[in-house]
């Protein structure tokens, strides 16, 4: 049973997929369980071509993952772990990394949604504040005693 | 130049015409300088209409003629990040570079000047697909020195302040997965990330995970708080992460210090008499609750222990773990006993201790104060426990006295034992007493029925388990064992010591071994690869491995009875042998002997994240359940340690040398 189905880009791209690919994401299932398979192209309007195909591709990937239904109770391994394959897939540039995230929120795949969340905790991770600026491209909006009262105030966490 | 890669079959005329400019000029190659006249003639051809078409708010201001200002329309705005109004962050290092191409630009002539300006502004005041059309054209015709120069100044210029441009909720999940110090270096970045990186959804869940019980991910444990408060703030804390940024947060009306709502509750006189102590402040109420009668003092610290955020709370959790490692901690002395201190407790701010000089002494643990001594027993007090309003006393004159501690008045007196009491453990109903007559005999206080569980020789140590209905003894043959109360029946024998069993204490139920013992095992797996099969014949990894086995819950002698639990997992023992053991309930195994100690181990207790033992060589050990070696040694007694008392932030210490011992970790 891969019953093709359509999805229509925001920029009026039609791309087709695997009914099961697809339905990693619960937005489609959900739609397609409502309305049914009509054939007709399913519009993605919050989500690029170039964007939904990386999503896409990642569906690919991890059609046969079991669906973990855990919800984001589950707080016992708040690892940042990433596979390997997951890694490589979000070598990507930030803008990309941002719309993958949005579309994966919108689409509503947890999994995706995990990897990429993960993927920006790991930019943070072990980095000085300065550092995390220059990475985001953030402007340093405190005073200089504003910034070192913080620092004073954050200073237990430092070993 | 070559144009054959231009768009040339580009779909709008504007863009057309553009292409075909470029190629006059191209084809031409007159001086710059010379077509200034008729550039300026081209731009007002081609550009003009087209700026007019895409950005009319610029270039048709004359809409606006009675005055007020057009809405700012936002063609482009929609879709990117980078250009939206409110992403304040990148604008100045925009600002910036603007600047620097401001002033190259101004060392070209005049009519170049001209000609880059309009190409800017066709480009700005085009929409997405367009600007994507003009962008292939441009990439089709760089050099690769050129495509050099995009692809570096590209890889800077794309990245994006995600906590900022993404919905708070997602912002928050991303803090979620960061460890204490990176949260506390992400709350320095900025304004922004501050609001979000203090927030309590962030560390409250950094709570759940390390209050009274070891983190898997860190491998340390916060202790004290309450869980099941914590449990209640969770779904008040889910709605926030949700509704974040939506609403004003309202620093004025809750007084929280940094504005955030988390409502920490004091309990407000009632039921607890003695002194509130930290763990106390961390209780969540809803605001709303609050009784409408309560009056909130004009008090500045008042306020700052009502309200406490998550992270204040996190912090001062972590210092004292931190505290705990390093062993940072003050010792303080409680000096008045003229004999041995065989028994102690401790709650809150108070502190009893029970000594071979037939007294019970009562102290504040703040100021070291001795507030009370009870006199009555005629021998010396192997065993105290004391809850809100009654103190139970053992001693070797065979008698049980139950005291007003308040009062300091003898209640009521129990001569039901023929040799002296060693033990006694109270919960609820029950009262259990051991005794060297080779006896436990179990209290009930509300029927006044009592009734003996016989050992073939004197015990050492009893434990009540009130939700399984079963009762732990230690005893001198050398077995500690597990009682059904509902059966007076012996249901398990724990045998292993040699010698008599000292002290026999269950582990918490929320422990959790299985997932760190699993991680244990993984790593041990790893290191024995490397030394070849030996490492698998030493006994420790045997002693692992069976701690990964889980055992069918149902293992346990109960069959689904309503309103009663299995008995408590794991239990703990120690002995005059100097080891401890943990074993599993269910099965009576032992899973893991610890040793260090050199002499007997009279005194053991237990909580989420620790034992702590002591014995006839005078040290205090800590260890951790879920690791062999001795985690820390503490000297101090000249003499055996013969009981002690362990809280998440402190332990105190009886011994021979007729001290009582606190050392305390809090900051």
């Amino acid at each position: 049973m891969s019953s093709q189905i359509t999805l229509t880009s925001s920029d009026g791209v039609d791309i087709s997929v695997d009914r099961t690919v697809a339905e990693r994401s619960i937005l489609i299932k959900n739609m397609l369980e409502d309305l049914g398979d009509s054939g007709e192209a399913i519009p993605i309007p919050n989500v690029n071509e170039a964007v939904l195909k990386k999503v896409i591709e990642w569906c690919e990937h991890h059609k046969n993952d079991p669906v973990t239904a855990t919800d984001d109770d589950d707080n016992r391994r708040k690892t940042t772990d990433i596979d390997e394959w997951d890694q490589k897939f979000m070598q990507v540039d930030q803008e990309m990394l941002f719309e993958i995230i949005l579309a994966a929120n919108y689409l509503d795949i947890k999994a995706l949604l995990d990897v990429g969340c993960k993927t920006v905790a790991n930019m943070i991770k072990g980095k000085s504040p300065e550092e995390i600026r220059k990475t985001f491209n953030i402007q340093n909006d405190f005073t200089p005693e504003e910034e070192d009262q913080i620092r004073r105030e954050n200073e237990w966490a430092e070993e | 130049m070559d144009s054959s890669g231009h768009p040339s079959s580009a779909t709008t005329s504007h863009t057309q015409h553009i292409a075909e400019n470029g190629e006059k000029a191209d084809a031409n190659r007159l001086p710059l300088g010379s077509t200034s006249d008729s550039l300026n003639e081209l731009a007002k051809q081609n550009v003009a209409p087209f700026l007019a078409k895409y950005h009319p708010r610029q270039y048709a201001p004359r809409r606006a003629e009675d005055g007020t200002t057009t809405v700012p329309r936002t063609t482009n705005a929609g879709y990117c990040y980078r250009h939206q109004p409110d992403s304040k962050c990148s604008r100045q290092a925009d600002e910036q570079s603007m600047q620097q191409l401001q002033r190259e630009l101004e060392t070209l002539p005049q009519s170049d000047q001209q000609g880059i300006a309009h190409v800017w502004s066709l480009f700005s005041a085009a929409p997405a697909k367009q600007r994507k059309l003009m962008l292939q054209g441009i990439l089709a015709q760089c050099c690769f020195p050129q495509l050099s120069f995009i692809s570096a100044s590209v890889r800077e210029l794309i990245r994006i302040d995600f906590l900022t441009a993404l919905p708070p909720e997602l912002s928050f999940k991303i803090l979620r997965y960061l460890d204490t110090a990176s949260l506390c270096r992400a709350a320095q970045v900025s304004h922004r990330w501050k609001a979000l990186a203090d927030d309590d959804v962030v560390w409250h869940r950094m709570c759940e995970q390390h209050i009274r019980r070891k983190c898997n991910k860190c491998g340390w444990g916060l202790p004290l708080l309450d869980r099941k408060r914590l449990r209640e703030a969770k779904r008040e804390i889910e709605l926030r992460a949700t509704n974040w940024g939506s609403q004003p947060v309202n620093t004025i009306v809750d007084g929280a210090p940094n504005g955030t709502c988390s409502v920490v509750e004091l309990p407000l006189g009632g039921k607890r008499k003695i002194e509130v102590e930290d763990d106390q402040s961390c209780a969540m109420i809803k605001r709303h609750c609050v009784s409408p009668a309560y009056k909130p003092e004009p008090d500045d610290d008042y306020f700052k222990t009502r309200y406490r955020p998550w992270k204040d709370v996190y912090r001062d959790r972590f210092v004292v773990g931190l505290n705990w490692k390093h062993r940072r901690c003050s010792v303080k002395v409680f000096r008045g006993h003229t004999d041995s201190v065989m028994c102690l407790q401790f709650e809150d701010n108070i502190l009893m201790t029970g000594s071979y000089d037939a007294t019970v002494k009562i102290w504040d643990m703040e100021t070291g104060e001795e507030l009370r001594t009870l006199r009555g027993h005629t021998a010396g007090v192997r065993c105290l426990q004391f809850d809100d309003t009654k103190l139970i006393t053992g001693s070797l004159d065979r008698s049980i006295r139950v005291w007003n501690w308040r009062t300091g008045e003898c209640i009521s007196r129990y001569n039901g034992h023929s040799e002296a009491v060693i033990a006694l453990h109270f919960d609820a109903t029950l009262l259990a007493s051991a005794s060297v007559d080779r006896t436990v005999k179990i209290w009930n206080f509300k029927d006044k029925s009592m009734f003996v569980l016989a050992h073939p020789e004197g015990v050492n140590a009893v434990k009540i388990d009130t939700p399984s209905r079963t009762v732990l003894t230690a005893c001198d043959d050398g077995a500690a064992r597990l009682w059904d109360l509902d059966t007076k029946t012996c249901i398990r024998v724990f045998q292993n010591h040699i010698g008599a069993v000292q002290q026999v204490i269950p582990l918490p139920r929320e422990i959790e071994f299985e997932s760190h013992l699993a991680d244990c095992e993984i790593d041990h797996v790893s290191t024995s690869s490397q030394n070849g099969e030996s490492a698998s014949m030493l006994s420790p990894t045997l002693e692992h491995r069976s701690l990964g086995i889980h055992p069918s819950s149902s293992g346990a002698s109960f069959e689904q009875e309503s309103g009663r639990l299995d008995p408590p997992r794991y239990i703990m023992t120690s002995g005059v042998d100097a080891t401890i053991r943990l074993w599993e309930t269910n099965t009576g195994r032992c899973l893991r002997t610890f040793f260090g100690h050199l002499e007997g181990i009279w005194a053991l207790s237990a909580d989420t994240l620790r034992i702590a033992s002591g014995g006839m060589d005078r040290m205090v050990k800590i260890w951790d359940p879920r690791i062999p070696t001795c985690q820390d040694t503490y000297e101090g007694h000249s003499a055996a340690v013969n009981c002690i008392g362990l809280s998440d932030s402190r332990f105190i210490t009886g011994g021979d040398d007729y001290q009582v011992r606190m050392y305390d970790f809090r900051a």
